[in-house]
């Protein structure tokens, strides 16, 4: 699961909060990045799963790796 | 394949949204085949409420709402009751499986204030249209009743308003961008996994045992709380959200939940179909005012709350406080419609016709008429996706064509 080399610039803490925000602060946190930046979302929200990569590639950017470790979901975004 | 690789694949990741939906849309007609009744939660929680109020000293048996839906025996008695419990069993051990069950407190009370707001809000609309998203799209679509159709448009509706609301300053946390150098170390707690995993394996298997016991002395309640068990598993795995079926298609354009609804709608109605052919009556409800109102209310509720009806269900035992809170903002809602019930009923239900589409159009023209109306929902959301994604992309590029 785990890729190494994928270094994250940013990091978007979103630890307790509920659908839809996470997603929301997501795609909102994008266009703050550079070209070929990469963004950690740290979650505990299940429901993530089914929004964020989603979103994300909808949205144009590179869903890089999503991790697990129980509650907590990391995903790693490209711009 | 070994047992571990099973594990990990089947009970620990989660399960893809589609597949769950199609297995649920089948299984809700197979329920309404099998016991005669549908696959609903919120009839079940004003029960709650009612029972409640019965302890407290009033007699909600005696109003006009509860004579409707009926307040004899127990959660533990009824056909909704054991199905319910089912699947809180489902969704508990579906969480504790995935060793995902975690205490999540809200990061601020405003969220505490939406969860319960949205709740009493959800849970009104949801009652006063007679049901809420399950009895609409998984009983009441597929049932050919016209009353469902007004709850879905209108949900969608109330949805719309409830995505613009929810997203106001105010329900919006600053949340800080942090400038880092390397990812977060993720270290799964493996002893808790399996700790976790095993609790689950027992209430899992406890339930059945007790179930499938059950099933022998009281066959429709057993099963009731097998296919509850299912129901849960399915719901708390795949994360199935309606929702987010609704509220992501404006606030996002993500339509993928949306879409294995209309099919799911779509595989039970056959199902349901052939049960009413074979002589089973289908629940026709008033296509009047209060499923459109119902719908409003629901649409917005669900949306400001984060979850519905069913949602809150997976979310609290997964320990998202917040959907505690939604929960007993449902029971709340539901009950104080119970409460003005026979006051509004003439006015915005009763005085309404009970529209069966099959009696309407004939059988086959009701079936078709469903199919076609399925159909063009689906057409619906492509459009509204394309839409949503070509007015961003003209937005982008204006955004980039300004000088710096």
């Amino acid at each position: 699961m785990n890729k190494s080399g994928l270094i994250p610039s940013y990091r978007l803490d979103m630890t307790g909060e509920p659908c839809p925000y996470p997603a929301v602060a997501t795609l909102e946190a994008m266009p703050h990045l550079s070209h070929g930046e990469i963004l950690e979302v740290v979650t505990d929200c299940p429901q993530s799963i089914n929004s964020i990569p989603l979103d994300a590639r909808n949205h144009g950017y590179e869903v890089l790796d999503i991790q697990q470790d129980g509650p907590t979901i990391r995903y790693l975004i490209r711009r | 394949m070994t047992w571990q690789d099973f594990k990990t694949h089947y009970l620990v990741r989660f399960w893809a949204p589609l597949p769950a939906v199609l297995a649920a849309g089948v299984l809700s007609a197979y329920y309404f085949g099998i016991t005669g009744t549908f696959w609903a939660v919120t009839g079940e929680f004003t029960r709650w409420g009612g029972h409640l109020l019965q302890l407290a000293g009033y007699h909600p048996e005696t109003w006009g709402y509860f004579q409707l839906i009926h307040l004899e025996g127990t959660p533990l008695t009824r056909i909704d009751g054991v199905m319910i419990i089912g699947m809180f069993a489902g969704c508990l051990s579906a969480a504790l499986w995935a060793n995902n069950v975690k205490l999540r407190l809200p990061r601020h009370r405003i969220r505490i204030v939406q969860a319960l707001a949205g709740g009493i809000i959800a849970g009104f609309g949801a009652r006063l249209a007679m049901g809420c998203n399950l009895a609409a799209f998984f009983t009441g679509i597929p049932q050919f009743s016209l009353h469902a159709w007004f709850f879905a448009l209108a949900t969608a509706a109330g949805s719309y308003f409830g995505a613009r609301f929810t997203l106001l300053p105010i329900f919006r946390l600053p949340v800080k961008l942090q400038k880092i150098d390397q990812a977060l170390p993720l270290q799964q707690d493996a002893d808790q996994a399996r700790r976790r995993f095993r609790l689950g394996m027992l209430v899992f298997l406890t339930f059945m045992a007790w179930a499938v016991s059950q099933s022998f002395s009281a066959p429709k309640l057993g099963l009731a709380a097998l296919f509850g068990l299912a129901f849960g598993l399915l719901i708390e795995r795949a994360q199935i959200c309606f929702t987010s079926a609704f509220r992501d298609l404006w606030i996002t354009g993500r339509s993928q939940m949306a879409k294995a609804i209309i099919l799911g709608m779509a595989v039970s109605a056959i199902g349901i179909y052939s049960y009413i052919q074979l002589g089973a009556a289908p629940k026709i409800m008033w296509a009047g005012p209060n499923a459109v109102l119902g719908g409003l209310m629901f649409g917005f509720g669900i949306v400001l709350a984060g979850g519905c009806e069913t949602g809150w269900m997976y979310r609290a035992v997964e320990g998202q406080v917040h959907f505690w809170w939604v929960g007993i903002g449902n029971i709340i809602g539901a009950t104080l419609l119970a409460v003005c019930w026979d006051d509004i009923a003439p006015v915005v239900a009763t005085n309404f016709d009970k529209v069966n589409l099959l009696a309407v159009f004939g059988p086959q023209g009701g079936l078709l008429l469903t199919y076609l109306m399925l159909a063009m929902s689906f057409g619906a959301i492509l459009w509204w996706e394309r839409r949503f994604f070509a007015s961003q992309a003209s937005a982008q590029t204006a955004s980039t064509e300004k000088p710096a």
